[in-house]
């Protein structure tokens, strides 16, 4: 009987055996503002003792192509191999969560084994703050100041700002020039709500950077608890 | 009896408890399901949105998914760089002012965009209270409140 439940037991401790091994699931870069692609490897190695076969991968992303190394998808043990993210950066700045995920073996079309996940840190050259200035409705219309604030290593200049909405008016302040810059907004009506889009060009020498928009809004208060939470 | 007997009357036993399960349970339920206590801060479950609810739905999937099997109704916004990023924002902008509550989907839990999303649209700072859907798009399927299913 003992030998019998030996025998059971291996059998369970081959089936729950580890798989591909990847030292590294995390991994976060800071790239150049004026990066357009980035490569991310992973190695992994067999730490099983069988082979082992990455039957499916996706990046869950367009701007993200998955590759592995040699187009190999089977590993025998102890064998070792490198997945490749290339990331297309797009017009995207600030930080980018995306996510690997692999599929070996037996693994259920819903549950991939391997998650790897990758942290991509661009520079925000022109920063908005606040990116939206808000007013109650009825309330008083008091002008409000968007900052913007350059961070890069040559000067960027504030070229025009356009409102969408002729319900808010705004201007362009010069705080510094090539540095800091105030757009001060005022709602002309705050009777109604209403929304104005900020359309604020800047002769940046990196394209997806050149335009940025801020919001302002007139707008009914929020209820204080939201009716969603269980 | 020698090992090699009782390992496979072992194997019947469980074999035949297996079987009567299905047969008395029938086979296992693979639809989702969306546990309250496991939720994290800004999440939501599917069953506690109120039918009909005034909801802002943001599809994070690629535009051909949304086009194809979206909330009626939805807004796209996802992170593909073929995307104009600044005509979602000022897209968001425009509903959030009439629909100030917003869930966001993607394609599956392991998908991670919807966080991302839901993100950055607070990060407009337009007062919206913004959560992401537990379970995603296949909760939305299961429960039949997207196109084409």
């Amino acid at each position: 009987m003992k030998i019998a439940c030996g025998i059971w037991l291996a059998l369970m401790a081959m089936v729950q055996a580890a798989g591909l091994d990847f030292p590294e699931t995390f991994k976060e870069l800071h790239v150049p503002a004026s990066a357009t692609k980035v490569n991310v490897d992973f190695e992994f190695t067999n730490r099983s003792d069988k082979p082992l076969s990455i039957i499916k991968f996706d990046s869950t992303c367009s701007c993200m192509a998955v590759r592995i190394q040699d187009g190999k998808l089977r590993y025998a043990p102890g064998e070792s191999g490198l997945v490749r993210a290339e990331f297309d950066m797009g017009n995207f700045s600030g930080a980018i969560d995306k996510v690997v995920v692999l599929w070996v073996d037996k693994d259920a079309a819903d549950k991939p084994s391997i998650v790897l996940k990758v942290r991509v840190i661009i520079p925000v050259l022109v920063a908005l703050e606040p990116k939206t200035v808000k007013w109650d409705l009825n309330g008083t219309a008091e002008p409000q100041a968007i900052r913007i604030t350059m961070h890069h290593e040559k000067p960027i200049r504030v070229t025009s700002v356009q409102s969408s909405s002729a319900a808010f008016k705004c201007e362009l302040k010069t705080i510094k020039e090539g540095a800091s810059y105030d757009v001060i907004v005022t709602p002309l009506d705050i009777k109604k709500p209403g929304l104005g889009i900020f359309r604020i060009e800047t002769d940046c020498d990196i394209a997806k950077h050149r335009i940025q928009q801020a919001f302002g809004t007139v707008r009914r208060p929020m209820p204080a608890n939201s009716e969603f939470k269980p | 009896m020698n090992s090699w007997g009782q390992l496979a009357v072992i194997a019947a036993v469980s074999l035949l408890a297996a079987g009567g399960t299905f047969w008395i349970k029938g086979p296992p339920n693979r639809l989702f399901r969306c546990d309250p206590a496991s939720l994290k801060q800004d999440e939501v479950c599917l069953e506690s949105i109120p039918a009909g609810a005034d909801v802002l739905w943001v599809d994070a999937r690629s535009r051909r998914d949304w086009e194809k099997s979206g909330v009626p109704g939805s807004l796209l916004w996802n992170l593909d760089p073929a995307e104009d990023m600044q005509a979602f924002e000022a897209a968001a902008a425009v509903r959030v002012v009439a629909t100030p509550r917003i869930i966001v989907y993607c394609g599956d839990e392991n998908c991670g965009v919807s966080r991302q999303i839901a993100g950055r649209i607070r990060g407009l700072d337009l007062g919206a209270e913004v959560f992401v859907l537990r379970g995603g798009w296949r909760a939305l399927r299961e429960a039949g409140r997207v196109k084409g299913f």
